[in-house]
């Protein structure tokens, strides 16, 4: 017996990769953590948790129950290639596996999500009440409870899911219209330099046959949209607290609704820069943009507003944006906007009555 | 702390012209030095070290090597052979010595990092060292003005490379009058007019296509963007030159000019006699004509101007993307002088044929600046690629270039008109008037709002 696991601890010391283990490990606890925290808060919720390992390449499996008439069981499959399945909510039956998206944001880095972990679903959001908002106060810096906990379904969709849909944002938005083949299908707002707090009354928004570009206040009185996809804060850190920041942001967000009544508003985490650029020394740091993005997460109430993260796909393991998909450690790449693109084609919200051209993803 | 740069302008430059101004002629060096030491410290507080060391460690190598032969007794010959043996050791270790420093810091085995100027202070200083082994200078005698000479702020940065004999007598006695100020003060506005207005603009397309990724630009953009990069490249580099001869004249001295309007030649040969002129004449005097220059036939030449290249890309970095910089203007300039021996100058003198070698050198220039450009080699292959459509283009937005052209068109009219001399022209005929003056003068603070708004960032990097 003391041979065999002499004999594995010398295996595993000589010939292992050890650093494989490092990722999935960090995952789990940042996890576990979150859960603990969430609990502690909560303390209507009792919780029981259990982390049995499984073997060295294989899942771990984390139960978590409640109760209070609703019963939460989450599975976190993990393989140590980093795809996984984390807590899928189990309600009246239907299994709702979330898909690579909502892994922890620091965790990922450029694994591909998991084709297999897209959202199976009856095409219906599900009740948010029960922990949602409770998550999002948890977890510091872990984004993916709330989405998890809220049990929002996500949908795989086309491109013509945009077709009503408008970006708001900055050069990271300016991006994703020069690169991301949507011109002709959204509309986008957006500019360089943009901030939250001159969001409405910069005068960016071109009109056909008109020389004299208007306000994105004017535009979107003019217009009416579904969907809005909002992308902003980079250019704020230097000034005002992550405080001060939220408070613009929530009453930008107030005034969006406010101008699109019809419309769902999906807030997406400011994406991260690389940790060379973060380490710079200025304002722009991933710190900044993680404690910013932990408080945008949970202006999300998932029933018109919904906060989406994309910095899992295009992050590495320092946490920080993956140094080749760009040149200044700010901006994706071109032919890297793909990336975030796909992220918002599998993360889709599809309202009650509107028509489902997409299939499901499985 | 840059010439272009709001603290440079609005504090050091006034403030120190000032003490400059009222200090008695016999400590304007001491000034100067002292000055040019506070400079340098702003950009580079780490290496003002190495300064410091290497100048007083340079001008007692100096004073050994001009040590004449002032011979008395017997054995005269003997003793002139040993002491000659003996300078030519010292010039070795010498050249040895302060290239090997250059080349630690340039190869990153130091801290990676190259001290502020020291590409161009290492040259002068050679510089100096072999005129004075070679009898065509005279040694220094007092180290504060060879100390001077190194390290006046105007050219310790980014040169010009002037020899010690072209400031020699300035260093003596100089004029420092408020007519050398204003003349001095007009020639650095037009350097700075460059450097902030067409420069720094023209960056920031080519930061653009670079943010955008390689992969991802049309062919079009690609020309157009190596245009811009072209551009900029000689819109800063001959800005900072006008500055430092502005700034030169200024406190009394007549440095060398840099850039003889390049982009009008003829020739990759002849661009490169316009093209940081004092750098190439450094090369010539102390690399290609010892060696033997085009005395010793057609190969030796080729073979020595090859010596050139490769240390002239040496001297820009360690990189391999200079060595194939360097190699191909190497190419070319051989390929231009064996066409030139076949006559092929003749035929294209007369007519519209004229065009010819200017359409060639802006074709070739702006690919060679690329590769001086694009340190990783993977990445100069697909921008050459995409240049020459031979690398599939990713998600390449169809109207980039047009784009391009509508948002830089105006500057790059601005850019062409000022490669050409009829800006130079102008500059000479009114630049004493008074429209002229005002004109000056409005530019000159048209530039500092400009540094102002974009603060110290010329490609607004902190602006997403």
């Amino acid at each position: 017996m003391i041979f065999w696991a002499a004999a594995g601890i010398v295996y595993l010391a000589a010939v292992d990769d050890w650093q494989v283990y490092a990722k999935p490990l960090e995952q789990v606890k940042i996890w576990y953590e979150g859960v603990k925290q969430e609990f502690r808060q909560a303390d209507s919720v009792r919780a029981e948790e259990g982390m049995p390992w499984a073997d060295v390449s294989g899942a771990d499996v984390v139960a978590v129950s409640g109760s209070e008439g609703m019963t939460v069981s989450g599975s976190e499959g993990m393989t140590v290639s980093g795809t996984e399945e984390i807590l899928a909510p189990e309600t009246d039956g239907t299994t709702l596996p979330e898909n690579g998206g909502i892994v922890p944001s620091d965790g990922e880095g450029m694994a591909a999500p998991d084709a297999g972990g897209t959202v199976v679903s009856t095409g219906d959001v599900l009740p948010t009440d029960g922990m949602g908002p409770a998550g999002g106060e948890g977890a510091a810096g872990l984004p993916e409870i709330p989405e998890a906990d809220g049990g929002v379904v996500y949908h795989t969709v086309e491109d013509d899911y945009f077709a009503d849909a408008v970006f708001i944002g900055d050069s990271r938005t300016v991006g994703m219209l020069e690169y991301g083949g949507l011109e002709e299908t959204a509309d986008f707002y957006a500019s360089t330099g943009l901030t939250v707090y001159k969001m409405f009354s910069s005068e960016i928004v071109a009109v056909e046959g008109q020389r004299k570009k208007i306000s994105v206040e004017q535009a979107l009185s003019q217009n009416s949209y579904a969907k809005i996809y909002l992308m902003i804060g980079i250019n704020e850190m230097g000034t005002g607290t992550v405080e001060s920041f939220v408070e613009a942001y929530q009453e930008a967000v107030d005034h969006l609704l406010e101008l699109q009544p019809d419309a769902i508003l999906y807030i997406q985490g400011i994406i991260k820069v690389t940790t060379e650029r973060s380490e710079q020394g200025d304002y722009i740091n991933n710190e900044g943009i993680e404690a910013r993005n932990e408080a945008l997460s949970r202006l999300a109430d998932n029933e018109r507003i919904f906060y989406l993260d994309v910095n899992p796909e295009i992050c590495d393991e320092t946490g920080g944006m993956e140094p080749s998909y760009t040149f200044d450690g700010v901006h994706l790449k071109a032919q890297y906007i793909d990336i975030w693109k796909t992220y918002l084609k599998e993360h889709a919200i599809i309202k009650d009555g509107q028509s489902v051209d997409c299939e499901p993803a499985d | 702390m840059g010439f272009s740069s709001i603290e440079f302008l609005l504090c050091f430059l006034p403030l120190f012209l000032l003490l400059y101004g009222v200090t008695p002629r016999y400590m304007k060096n001491a000034v100067l030095l002292v000055g040019s030491m506070v400079f340098y410290a702003f950009g580079e507080p780490e290496y003002l070290w190495l300064l410091v060391v290497s100048v007083p460690v340079n001008y007692f190598l100096g004073l050994h090597l001009a040590r004449g032969a002032r011979l008395k007794g017997k054995n005269k010959r003997q003793k002139k052979k040993k002491l000659e043996y003996e300078r030519k050791i010292l010039l070795a270790v010498a050249i040895a010595g302060n290239i090997g420093v250059l080349a630690v810091f340039k190869s990153g085995i130091g801290s990676g990092r190259l001290p502020l100027g020291i590409s161009y202070y290492t040259f002068r200083i050679l510089s100096y060292l072999i005129d004075v082994y070679q009898g065509e200078e005279t040694k220094e005698t007092s180290l504060l003005r060879l100390a001077t000479y190194i390290t006046m702020f105007p050219q310790l940065l980014s040169g010009p490379i002037a020899r010690y004999g072209e400031v020699r007598e300035e260093l003596y006695e100089r004029e420092f009058s408020a007519k050398n100020i204003q003349a001095g003060l007009k020639l650095f506005t037009v350097g700075l007019v460059f450097k902030v207005l067409l420069a720094d603009r023209l960056g920031l397309l080519w930061r653009e296509v670079q943010v955008t990724g390689f992969e991802s630009i049309s062919t079009p953009l690609a020309w157009i963007a190596a245009v811009a990069y072209s551009m900029k490249l000689y819109f800063d580099f001959y800005g900072y030159s006008l500055m430092a001869v502005g700034l030169g004249q200024m406190l009394g001295f007549s440095l060398p000019s840099n850039f003889n309007d390049p982009y009008m030649a003829s020739s990759v040969r002849t661009f490169y006699r316009r093209w940081h002129m004092t750098l190439g004449r450094w090369f010539s005097r102390y690399v290609y004509i010892p060696l033997g220059g085009n005395r010793k036939g057609e190969w030796r030449t080729l073979f020595n101007l090859l010596c050139v290249w490769l240390l002239t890309a040496l001297w820009h970095g360690s990189t391999l993307n200079f060595l194939i910089w360097g190699l191909m203007l190497w190419a070319l300039i051989v390929l231009e002088r064996q066409l030139g021996r076949l006559g092929a100058e003749k035929l294209v003198s007369r007519g519209v044929l004229r065009a010819l070698p200017h359409l060639y050198l802006w074709f070739v220039i702006p690919v060679s600046w690329m590769c001086f450009a694009i340190t990783d080699l993977s990445q100069l292959g697909i921008y050459l690629g995409r240049m020459f459509g031979v690398v599939e283009g990713i998600r390449v937005s169809a109207g980039d270039w047009a784009k391009a052209l509508t948002n830089y068109g105006a500057l790059f009219a601005a850019g062409a008109i000022a490669c050409t001399p009829v800006l130079g022209k102008l500059f000479r005929k009114f630049k004493d008037s008074l429209p002229g003056m005002f004109l000056l003068i409005l530019l000159f603070w048209l530039c500092v709002w400009r540094l102002q708004v974009e603060g110290q960032n010329p490609f607004m990097y902190l602006n997403f």
